[in-house]
């Protein structure tokens, strides 16, 4: 008697936990759905609460004006509405027989290059000698090397516009110190030298961002991987080839990518601030050809198929680089 | 880890890093020092110290070249865009994040690919967008294509931190009879708030600092913001030679950035390189 008795009390306890978890169930189940005890028809509305106003107004002033601009493309239009006129592709007809694209093209990447260049190998360095060799004052170093990447770029030019003066500026009066008087020049007015001279603030004012995001890596990476490494006897510069590089190789791809699409789809600010393009085209970009040509000469569709260029060749871009540097995750 | 020669190498080290502070902090020491030169001293002497402050560049910035209505514009352009792009990423990245409904994915990707696009093509058709709603060289609309043009970078930041929130919060107050417009404006609000104001500040900078849109969609000067008529000055100051007063502008439109820098350093890094990392 007394074991069936206790047979029933179990099942019932069974009985009732089981329900209890059927009802966890439908809760969980309803929980997905978002709100336990709301109607489908409240839960939409507060979606649409959520969702639509937003979405409204991105697809008015984002999404609209990046499709519009395709077919603006397609335009001879001076601005005003009446003269608008359509004249299918002769737009782009245009942009490969115009001597200046190319150009603007080849300055484009030649910053791209200079600056990955030029960002990456010092911000490397710094990155490894802030977190691998112990320095105490480490953070000072951090929080000034960050601290352009928040200036205005209206700062920045300006700054180096002095610094680059050619009567004023610090180069050329450090030059004349040193005694090397012939290597003075009017560097942002000289044909040759514009170009390159606005490698150094680009490079200036991005280093620290990189270098923190190449420092966040390596203080991932594990010591044990740089004890094994001494024991192994690899000195200092092998570590670094060998354990941190490889280790740290998501961060260094994911900042050129950065690098890459910040340049070919921001340079053309600092190109506006200090030089308007000039001397003689001389460092015209993409992006501060399409600020001429349709905000100061209000050509409006060849403008816009400036604007279809660069997207194209920095979508192509963003592809290729992503192909080429799929590299096996590494792991030891 | 012990090395050998490690403190001759410290020092080798100490080289590159220390030279790298001076070419970051001595132009900037320069342009506070340069705001406080006559005109005539800056020839003289550019890269010295001043032999008297005079606070003579300030004031003429102030007055005759209107810096005081830059500042007061770029002030309502920062916090009306910060705010506006608050109201609008706060309810989406919530419910990207904590609902479930068709297209989910596909609207999160949308609102993230938005980053990596060059907007510079938009902005064409925006400009005649922004005439035809008379909210061209309007500082109001201004903002509002500020605010549009740091959602999406809003929306990934902080979805990701409302996600750190737990489940049980949210349906212990929904159980209590909090509707879901209470349990965003109660529980998920206050709670994320780290992220909120770690969006907001870098917002603020970037709406503060910008340039480019403000030079195509501002046309009169009353209504240029910092950065345009520090522009303008310094495109003037070819012609007036007036440095002081470029320098003395230059000072006004860095310090905000400065101050909160001091105070937010870490928030700052910290989200600029998340912001990067995305992916």
């Amino acid at each position: 008697m007394g074991t069936i008795s206790r047979r029933i009390a179990c099942t019932t306890i069974i009985w009732i936990e089981g329900n209890d978890c059927a009802s966890k169930k439908i809760k969980n189940y309803e929980r997905k759905g978002g709100y336990m005890v709301q109607s489908k028809k409240q839960k939409y509305l507060f979606l649409a609460f959520c969702l639509v106003p937003t979405l409204a107004i991105f697809s008015v002033f984002t999404l609209y004006p990046l499709f519009n601009g395709l077919y603006y493309s397609l335009f001879s239009w001076s601005g005003s509405s009446s003269a608008a006129e359509f004249i299918g592709l002769s737009n782009y007809t245009k942009l490969f027989n115009d001597e200046i694209i190319p150009k603007t093209i080849y300055h484009d990447y030649f910053l791209v290059v200079a600056k990955v260049i030029g960002i990456m190998i010092l911000a490397t360095f710094f990155a490894v000698a802030l977190t691998q060799l112990r320095i105490k004052e480490a953070p000072f170093y951090r929080i000034v090397f960050f601290f352009p990447n928040i200036m205005s770029v209206v700062v920045i030019g300006i700054l180096w516009m002095f610094i680059y003066n050619p009567s004023l500026g610090l180069i050329n009066s450090g030059l004349e110190f040193l005694g090397l008087d012939s290597w003075t020049r009017p560097w942002l007015g000289n044909e040759n030298w514009a170009l390159p001279s606005l490698v150094l603030p680009s490079v200036w004012a991005g280093i620290g961002l990189f270098m923190l995001m190449l420092m966040g890596g390596i203080s991932n990476v594990s010591k044990s991987y740089y004890e094994a490494a001494e024991i192994d006897g690899a000195n200092e510069w092998q570590q670094f080839w060998k354990v941190t590089l490889p280790l740290i190789w998501p961060q260094i791809k994911i900042s050129i990518l950065y690098i890459v699409i910040t340049t070919l789809n921001g340079s053309f600010i600092i190109v506006q601030v200090m030089t308007g393009g000039g001397p003689n085209n001389s460092t015209h970009v993409m992006g501060s050809y399409l600020y001429q040509q349709a905000f100061q000469q209000y050509n409006f569709g060849y403008g816009a198929t400036i604007g279809v260029m660069i997207l194209i060749l920095s979508l192509i871009t963003v592809l290729i680089m992503q192909f080429f540097m799929r590299r096996e995750k590494v792991e030891y | 880890m012990k090395r050998k020669g490690s403190f001759l190498s410290r020092i080798g080290i100490r080289i590159p890093l220390i030279l790298w502070t001076l070419a970051v902090l001595y132009p900037i020491f320069w342009m506070f020092i340069g705001s406080f030169k006559s005109n005539a001293e800056i020839y003289a002497n550019p890269w010295g110290l001043p032999r008297i402050f005079n606070f003579q560049n300030f004031s003429q910035a102030w007055t005759e070249y209107n810096i005081d209505t830059s500042v007061f514009n770029s002030l309502i352009v920062t916090v009306l865009g910060a705010v506006l792009t608050l109201v609008l990423a706060v309810p989406t990245s919530y419910a990207l994040e904590r609902m479930f409904f068709r297209g989910n994915r596909f609207l999160f990707t949308l609102y993230v690919s938005a980053m990596m696009i060059p907007t510079v093509l938009g902005w064409i058709p925006l400009f005649f967008l922004l005439m035809q709603l008379n909210l061209l060289d309007n500082i109001f609309g201004l903002a509002i294509v500020y605010a549009v043009s740091q959602l999406p970078f809003s929306i990934f930041v902080l979805s990701s931190f409302m996600g750190t929130i737990p489940r049980a919060l949210e349906e212990s107050a929904a159980i209590d009879g909090l509707s879901p417009y209470g349990v965003l404006w109660k529980i998920i609000t206050p709670l994320s708030m780290t992220g909120i104001i770690t969006v907001t500040i870098m917002n603020a900078i970037q709406f503060w600092n910008e340039y480019f849109m403000a030079l195509i969609f501002l046309q009169s000067e009353e209504n240029y913001t910092l950065a345009l008529a520090i522009d303008y000055i310094s495109n003037e100051a070819e012609y007036t030679n007036a440095w002081g007063t470029l320098f003395a502008s230059l000072t006004i439109a860095i310090i905000p950035v400065i101050i909160l820098y001091a105070i937010f350093q870490r928030r700052i890094a910290k989200g600029m390189t998340e912001g990067a990392i995305k992916g």
